[in-house]
């Protein structure tokens, strides 16, 4: 071969190894569009909502009230709304019959007899007057009008009955039928039904787990590695503790999980599936990584910095406090915000300490009883109705774009904050 | 009269020694330079004088080193006190990544030595104008000392060393980083400072230790081989192996 050839060889070899770079991002690429597009496809229905506008006639005998005297928020508190809402959807079709009423009725939600006596609360004066008021559509009328729904498949497979789609249809000519931004998504918690259910719980679940996991994890991890870097002996108990604190980082987070399940709950008697023993068993999981950033930031700062302040007569914890910490927070910071990234995202360690409980409730502290994001999806996914798949779709966007966030904070403290050395 | 008395001093790295048995006497308000090749010892010297040893961890001294009259070796010798009397420069400037004002009102700050604002200005500018720097850079002293050129950052670390007005100024080979004209301005400044403070300067150029040095200590392998007025050092040295280096056969 001469060396023309050679050359020419040489730089095919290049190419070639571009090419294989090239390819790589891409395949990287369309799994990331692949992934996105399916969870976005699938989610994105999740923030509408369906509403049946329906007649109300507010009339003071289905209610049980006094024509002739103006309700008092306590009066309408007391009345009976579920008769008055059965006798309401009576009206969409006056000759149904027993078993057909039971059908108007799963048209809504549950929660008609709320919606109802909201509505009147709200707007006093229709008393005794028929107005139209918006019901929560149920969620498999609320699919259907997403499309999500086939039609065509026979009656006995259908979750949404012949007569039902009939009255649906009948609304929807109508205009009765309207779609709207799903605001309870948002302020709603877990429920059975689909299209009442929400995320604020597990929301408010993983904000508690995470903010208790921060207030645990970054003072002690800050402190061993400033200790550790800083002061401690390089000796071989240090080297010990240094191969297992990369021991920690290493073991799979449901260990955690049984660590907490086994001392937290079981030893201390902690409350079960509260984010206050979620973000401890979380900040367990997080501590050797914050750690492991916070020792490696404080290496970065160049040793001539603390000779210059050892050299001014700065003790050795001022030399610490006033330079190397400073220093190395922005570092360290951006590696907590990661830690804190996986742990929000965690789901096997909250399920084993009792987070995958089917809570009901916002919680107030971290104190109650709540889920978290993570495991919100995994619940959802685990149940049978079609409601729930675009909510986990939308709950997982909701995860996606919280991690997309802190990441990007962590960015943005890095490219900030950190000192350049020359 | 003599600031610093060294007797004995062994210094060892781990199970190598680094310095044999240096005796040197070191006279007030004086330039002494250390000279000697690479790894001779003359920094590791240098650096016993205000105990920046002690940060090494595998580093051990022996021996007595006298400032003032004072065994700065025993246990109990506030090493914080010791380096408010000895200040030292460093090879490559090391300016804190804060402002300059900053740089300069850390000393004072941690040593408590200005009651009040105006104070502290006024420490700030003598420092400055002490290191020669005031004029450059006055209208920015409340911007990084980081962006100042090499030179202007080693006057910097010397405005910060003489703002707690330090007794001895350690410098350890404090042009080596720098230009021929920010050398020349370091080496007028020393000559400078000498009026005020005791100057103990670590230097690979000989030439920069006759310019700037009244005494002269020459180190080899660890070892003190001569030390007397640098005039005398230069032109009639009495030992073999200052001679040689001296005249460039090695080193």
């Amino acid at each position: 071969m001469n060396k023309e050839e050679r050359l020419i060889k040489r730089y095919k070899a290049e190419k070639r190894f571009q090419f294989y770079g090239k390819a790589a991002i891409f395949m990287a690429l369309l799994f990331l569009v692949v992934f996105l597009t399916k969870i976005f496809s699938t989610g994105y229905t999740a923030f509408q909502k369906t509403w049946l506008v329906i007649p109300v006639n507010y009339n003071a005998d289905l209610l049980y009230l006094d024509p002739d005297k103006k309700p008092t928020t306590e009066d309408i508190n007391d009345a009976d709304f579920y008769e008055f809402g059965i006798e309401t959807f009576i009206t969409l079709d006056p000759d149904a019959s027993e078993d057909q009423i039971m059908e108007l009725k799963k048209m809504f939600a549950f929660t008609f007899e709320r919606e109802l006596k909201y509505y009147l609360l709200d707007n006093p004066d229709s008393f005794g007057k028929t107005v139209d008021v918006k019901l929560t559509a149920s969620d498999d009328l609320d699919q259907v009008f997403k499309g999500n729904y086939p039609r065509d498949i026979p009656e006995n497979r259908r979750r949404a009955s012949d007569y039902q789609l009939k009255i649906f249809d009948k609304l929807n000519e109508d205009g009765r039928v309207i779609s709207e931004f799903n605001a309870s998504f948002f302020t709603n918690a877990d429920s059975r039904e689909a299209e009442l259910a929400g995320i604020a719980s597990s929301f408010m679940g993983s904000l508690f787990s995470i903010l208790v996991c921060l207030s645990i994890a970054f003072p002690v991890a800050l402190l061993a590695a400033v200790y550790l870097e800083e002061f401690a002996p390089k000796n071989r108990f240090t080297d010990f503790i240094e191969v297992n604190i990369n021991n920690l980082a290493a073991v799979p987070s449901i260990v955690f999980g049984l660590l907490g399940l086994g001392v937290l709950l079981a030893v201390f008697g902690l409350p079960r599936s509260t984010p206050l023993v979620g973000g401890i068993t979380l900040s367990l999981m997080t501590l050797p990584t914050i750690i492991i950033a916070a020792r490696a930031s404080l290496k970065a700062v160049p040793p001539s910095i603390r000779e210059a302040a050892l050299a001014m007569g700065a003790s050795r914890m001022q030399t610490t406090m006033h330079h190397t910490v400073p220093l190395a927070l922005p570092g360290t910071l951006s590696g907590t915000i990661i830690g804190l990234a996986q742990a929000l995202g965690e789901t096997a360690p909250l399920i084993l300490i009792g987070m995958v409980a089917f809570v009901n409730t916002i919680p107030g502290t971290p104190m109650d009883p709540a889920a978290s994001l993570p495991v919100q999806i995994y619940i959802w996914a685990e149940s049978a109705e079609r409601g729930f798949v675009e909510k986990v779709s939308a709950c997982i966007m909701v995860l996606l774009f919280f991690l997309i966030f802190m990441n990007l904070g962590a960015q943005l403290i890095r490219h900030k904050f950190e000192k350049k050395w020359n | 009269m003599n600031k610093i008395e060294a007797k004995n001093v062994d210094v060892y790295y781990g199970a190598k020694q680094a310095l044999f048995d240096i005796n040197m006497d070191i006279e007030a308000n004086k330039v002494t330079a250390l000279i000697g090749p690479s790894g001779c010892g003359k920094s590791t010297f240098l650096r016993c004088l205000n105990r920046m040893n002690d940060v090494i961890d595998i580093c051990k001294v022996s021996g007595v080193v006298k400032i003032n009259d004072y065994d700065i070796n025993q246990k109990d010798t506030d090493v914080v006190r010791l380096r408010e009397k000895v200040g030292m420069i460093f090879q490559k400037p090391n300016p804190f990544p804060k402002t300059i004002y900053e740089n300069i009102s850390y000393g004072p700050e941690i040593h408590g030595i200005a009651q009040s604002k105006s104070e502290m200005d006024n420490i700030v500018e003598e420092s400055l104008r002490k290191a020669a720097l005031w004029e450059e850079v006055k209208d920015r002293i409340h911007e990084p000392g980081t962006g100042l050129s090499g030179g202007q950052q080693q006057r910097l670390c010397i405005a910060r060393t003489i703002s707690i007005k330090p007794e001895v100024i350690l410098m350890d080979e404090p042009c080596s980083a720098l230009d021929p004209i920010a050398t020349a301005q370091i080496e007028e400044l020393i000559d400078e400072l000498r009026k005020e403070h005791t100057i103990i300067i670590v230097t690979h150029s000989m030439s920069q230790a006759a310019r700037v040095s009244q005494n002269t200590g020459f180190f080899h392998l660890g070892k003190l081989i001569e030390v007397g007025s640098t005039d005398k050092i230069f032109k009639n040295p009495t030992q073999q192996q200052t001679q040689d280096y001296i005249t460039g056969r090695f080193g």
